[in-house]
């Protein structure tokens, strides 16, 4: 113990007169040659800045450079990234220009003044400053974000070009994800879908890609594969919002809602305002048949996105089942207003017309629709009926013909078609009115005839609850004409809800989830 | 901290004991400057910490001993770096202290100062050499220098010395006497060191004699012979290093994993003058641990990775915050190791593999971290606090961490009921009335609309024809007026703003009028010519209107701009008059 004190003692002597103290003392003392070194706390600026302390990086930075009045290019550069993350990017392209005047020779810098170049939306600018600083030194970092710029500059043959040339030179997440945004921006999905098998293989646990990748197989009707990859998402991450929403949607549509509403939940809690997600869950109680409660939840989505017109759609559509005409009308009257472009919209706003006794309407909306719809039959078949229940037989012949000639039509297209019972006999008994005989369009005479028909009485027509067609909906409705025969066998004789909404960027595919709706409405005195 | 809610803390986290907690320690320092080590040979740990002081004095290495500060002893610049290592085959084994700090290593044996090694200088640029040589012989003068020296700067690959960045950075006055002051003395160019290790030499023994390997800015590894302190081995990189791993044996076979600024991982292996292995991180290394063969990198984007040796990525895991620091928990004696990992929300997690085992809630966010043999005591976890706080832990004996997965399972929000909105029963009667009404109820809002429609267009084409509008759509005289109403009353000040808004003709014989209830309202002067207007131009024209009334009532006042010659007006506003609140208080 006693030694020991001794040698405490001994040390806080000593450490007063280290031999080094006097030489190293820097400038201020009586020799004056000893410049300070530039860098001398560059370790302490860098452990503070990935530290994000970025207040004590400030400081120290201020100190240092008024120290070496402005000439530690280190401490410049870290002030610029700092600057860069508070969103002051001109003055961060400013500082990063400095450093590039202290120290011309590093590729660092360029590479920074770049981004800011980037940031700033000067593409042209930044693609230049990156090709100057590839002169000094090739990597895959200065590939990636060319190819970026080059895709924001909508010159794809070289930003793919690029992009392949990082992924050669090193593999990243972020560089197979911006190669996939760049193919679908081309409007290539299978390229994409490629790219991001390619990354899902790299790094099978990374939530995007592979969430990514589950919606463009839902995109292209691959339901299989696509709910794998989301399940897989879900499970490395199971509060992935996107990844719920789109898995979400699958599940409505084989109509396990229960299963759906769970994984709602999940995502209720994270993204609590989100109205694709309060849409997927009214159209979810909906499936249920609780309509107060779809209504409340569709109020509510609407709330939150007025201008969606998906949502005024449902909204439409429950307000139809719930018999409430007058309030149906003015949802799907926002909706058309907001969705001029679509024939389902203004069948349904044609139902809810003849409901409210406004024929002269009614039979303008169903114009509209058969315009603007050309494949659908059961539009031409909602027309009909409307048209033989105000006696005008001829016209309901007319379109009772136009619509055997779309079921044809349908037919050649694809030999396995398989079309809602409730439609057929409907169809049939259409047939029957107009006397047009023993119709031969249907010559696969559905497999269950369960008879659906509700009520032939007097004002209900007949909505019944369908499965969400959405997601194949929404391959569909993509890929149009050809690719319409899988949605006929969708668009039963209920009306269909809006698909809900997926979680994308709109830039992938929300746009594309147009389901299909049909209607049968009474055939009244029959 | 109450002691109640240090019982809180205590019970959510039972394998832990708290030793000591000091919350005024007043310790600024990082994982890379604590160490532990058996400084007197007498079997009991003591705990090294290099502070930082200010961050620009009041540098400290400080010894701790249980639960108080043994000794001090002042350092003269910041501590970059600290480790406890054996130089010698003396007995007793007793450890070394090198300290690094700017471009010298401080060692100190019984914590004396014991010898102090300085990096090699850099290579000067020649060229550089040579204009400073004329310069000593007055061939050149400042300016020249000057133009010279950018011009060197501009193309030289040795950059320039700091007295050349600082020449380049004077103003003109300033040059002379710098150059006189300067041009005597020969040019160095020094570097600072950034990291520093140990490396066993040649025996892995826990007590071996171990070589210091120090990473540089200049982007140098440098490994030093213990005893003569002479540099046995330098490895270039590609860039800074910030962190370091070092294993192996320097006359065997030894690896370096060092952390980049510029977000690169590379491995050394003896024997290479260049990285054999590069992993690039999607960010910033902000810590880098080694346990058994593998690498845990923590990185600025709340993620911790793992990668084999070979730098080949085996996992990620995302993480609540993002990190601070990170230290290694090696408890030799149960052969248990995990990766520690201090996250910006003060709390500290314990990571075995990927796996999620333990998490440690503290009371400020945690700046350094070490675990060892403290005293007498092997499992140890000494930390320090970003308010300067020391805590220090005890694994309990009986502490298991368990081996399984603790993360997955549902989410807890899961079963987290849905806030779905609750309708009335007045909503439920309403539906169930447009249920029965529905016809009826279109019809009437169809036939109101229509109205609305009528009575909003019927109200716009008067205000045009009748030029009530305050913007005057004819094409002779485009203007536009608005109007300001100042003051609390009775007296108001109304500002006119009136703009002509033609591309080119002036208007000319405008008047303004006014109409107002003279029971209310008395103006100063409620007619006056407009000068002629400038299109463009702004033209604010003032007046004054005093409120007559007691009774807390207010107007509208009517403006009427006039063309001299027309009977209709070219435009006119309607001014709501506030109340007059003057009048009102007295």
């Amino acid at each position: 113990m006693a030694e020991e004190e001794e040698a405490v003692a001994a040390a806080r002597e000593t450490s007063l007169q280290l031999p080094v103290s006097t030489d190293y003392k820097r400038p201020r003392s009586k020799k004056v040659q000893e410049l300070p070194i530039l860098e001398r706390r560059n370790w302490l600026i860098h452990l503070h800045y990935i530290q994000k302390d970025y207040e004590t990086c400030k400081a120290i930075i201020k100190e240092q450079l008024q120290e070496a009045q402005g000439t530690c290019e280190y401490a410049v550069y870290v002030q610029a990234l700092i600057f860069r993350l508070e969103g002051k990017i001109q003055e961060s392209l400013e500082l990063f220009q400095t450093c590039a005047i202290l120290n011309p020779q590093s590729s660092d810098n360029l590479k920074q003044v770049a981004r800011s170049l980037f940031l700033l939306g000067k593409h042209k600018a930044a693609i230049e400053v990156y090709n100057d600083a590839a002169k000094l030194n090739q990597d895959w970092e200065i590939c990636h974000n060319l190819g970026v710029c080059y895709m924001y500059l909508k010159d794809f043959k070289n930003a793919s070009e690029q992009l392949n040339y990082a992924l050669q030179l090193n593999k990243h997440d972020i560089t197979f994800i911006m190669l996939g945004k760049m193919h679908m921006l081309e409007g290539d999905t299978d390229k994409a879908i490629e790219v991001y098998k390619k990354a899902v293989e790299f790094s099978p646990e990374n939530t995007e890609l592979l969430t990514t990748l589950g919606l463009l197989y839902l995109k292209l009707g691959i339901y299989q594969k696509a709910f794998e990859h989301l399940g897989n998402a879900l499970t490395y991450d199971p509060s992935n919002y996107k990844a719920i929403l789109a898995a979400g949607s699958m599940m409505q549509t084989h109509g396990d809602f229960d299963v759906a509403m769970t994984k709602y939940r999940v995502a209720a809690y994270s993204v609590p305002e989100s109205p694709p997600l309060w849409n997927n869950i009214g159209m979810c109680f909906f499936g249920k048949k609780k309509y107060v409660a779809a209504i409340s939840c569709l109020k509510r989505a609407n709330y939150l996105a007025p201008f969606d017109w998906k949502i005024l759609y449902n909204l439409g559509l429950v307000h139809l089942t719930m018999q409430q005409y007058a309030s149906a009308f003015h949802f799907l009257s926002a909706a058309i207003n907001l969705q001029p472009k679509m024939g389902e919209l203004y069948v349904l706003l044609a139902v809810a017309l003849t409901n409210l006794e406004d024929i002269e309407n009614a039979k303008r909306s169903y114009e509209q629709a058969v315009s603007l719809e050309l494949f659908n039959p059961l539009v031409n078949l909602n027309y009909a009926i409307l048209l033989y229940n105000q006696g005008d037989k001829k016209g309901a012949l007319q379109q009772y013909q136009e619509m055997e000639r779309r079921v044809n039509k349908i037919k050649e297209s694809s030999n396995n078609t398989e079309f809602d019972p409730e439609m057929i006999e409907m169809a049939q008994k259409m047939g029957a009115a107009l006397q047009v005989g023993e119709n031969l369009v249907w010559t696969k005479p559905a497999k269950d005839m369960k008879s659906k028909q509700r009520n032939t009485s007097s004002s209900k027509p007949l909505t019944l609850q369908q499965p969400l067609g959405s997601n194949q909906a929404l391959g569909q409705a993509m890929s149009s004409a050809a690719g319409y025969s899988k949605s006929i066998q969708l668009s039963t004789g209920g009306s269909r809800q809006k698909p809900p909404s997926l979680p994308l960027e709109p830039d992938v595919c929300t746009d594309a989830n147009t389901g299909e709706s049909s209607f049968t409405p009474e055939v009244k005195d029959k | 901290m109450s002691g109640s809610e240090n019982k809180d803390i205590n019970e959510v986290n039972s394998k832990w004991l708290d030793a000591h907690y000091d919350p005024v320690a007043n310790l600024y320092t990082f994982s890379s400057c604590v160490a532990l080590a058996d400084l007197n040979g007498d079997g009991e740990s003591k705990l090294v910490v290099g502070d930082l002081g200010s961050g620009a004095s009041n540098m400290k290495l400080k010894v701790f001993k249980g639960t108080s500060l043994m000794t001090e002893n002042t350092l003269l610049d910041l501590p970059t770096g600290l480790v406890a290592f054996h130089m010698d085959q003396n007995e007793p084994r007793t450890p070394a202290i090198a300290v690094a700090s700017g471009p010298f290593i401080y060692v100190y044996k019984n914590l004396r100062p014991y010898f102090k090694f300085t990096l090699p200088p850099l290579e000067v640029n020649e060229l550089e050499q040579e204009v400073w040589s004329q310069a000593r012989e007055d061939k050149i003068d400042p300016m020249s220098l000057k133009e010279m020296l950018e011009g060197i700067r501009n193309k030289a690959q040795v950059p320039l010395s700091v007295r050349s960045l600082k020449f380049l950075m004077l103003e003109h006055q300033d040059m002379e006497s710098f150059v006189n002051m300067h041009k005597q003395q020969p040019i160095r160019r020094q570097t600072v060191i950034t990291c520093i290790g140990t490396l066993k030499k040649n025996m892995a023994d826990e007590d071996a004699v171990s070589c210091l390997v120090i990473g540089t800015e200049n982007m140098e590894i440098y490994v030093l012979d213990p005893e003569a302190f002479t540099i046995l081995s330098k490895i270039s990189l590609p860039s800074t290093p910030a962190f370091m791993d070092v294993t192996g044996q320097f006359d065997v076979e030894f690896r370096i994993t060092v952390a980049c600024r510029n977000g690169n991982i590379y491995i050394l292996r003896r024997d290479s003058k260049k990285p054999k292995y590069c992993i690039e991180l999607s960010s910033h290394a902000v810590g880098l641990v080694r346990v058994n063969k593998n690498i845990v990198v923590g990185c600025t984007q709340e993620t911790l990775h793992g990668c084999t040796q070979k730098g080949k990525k085996l996992w990620t895991t995302y993480l609540p915050a993002s990190i601070v620091t990170m230290g290694l928990m090696d408890h030799k004696s149960r052969g248990f190791q995990a990766v520690l990992v201090g996250l910006a929300n003060s709390e500290v997690h314990m990571y075995r593999d990927k796996n999620l085992v333990n998490i440690i809630k503290t009371q400020d966010v945690i700046t350094s971290i070490c675990f060892g043999k403290y005293g007498r005591e092997d499992g140890s976890l000494i930390m320090t606090t970003k308010g300067g706080g020391l805590i220090i832990k005890i694994l309990k004996r009986t502490a298991v961490f368990d081996e399984k997965d603790t993360t997955p399972g549902p989410p807890v929000a899961q079963s987290v009921k849905l806030n779905v909105p609750k309708k009335t029963k007045l909503y439920v009667d309403q539906t169930m009335r447009e249920r029965e009404n529905a016809v009826a109820m279109h019809r009437a809002f169809q036939m109101d609309l229509y109205r609305l429609r009528l009575t909003a267009a019927r109200a716009y084409v008067k205000a045009l024809e009748s030029n009530l509008t305050p913007m005057s759509s004819s094409a002779s005289e485009p203007l536009k007026m608005n109007a300001v109403v100042q003051g609390l009353g009775p007296s108001f000040k109304l500002t006119l703003n009136i703009q002509n808004t033609s591309v080119c003709r002036p208007s000319m014989n405008l008047a303004i009028s006014f109409w107002y209830d003279e029971k209310l309202y008395s103006l100063k002067t409620s007619f006056f010519k407009i000068p002629l207007l400038v299109p463009g131009l702004n033209y604010p024209i003032d007046t004054f209107v005093e409120c007559l009334s007691d009774k807390g009532i207010s107007d509208v006042i009517k403006v009427f701009v006039l063309q001299i010659g027309r009977s209709n007006p070219l435009l006119t506003a309607h001014i709501n008059m506030p109340v007059s609140e003057g009048m009102a208080l007295c």
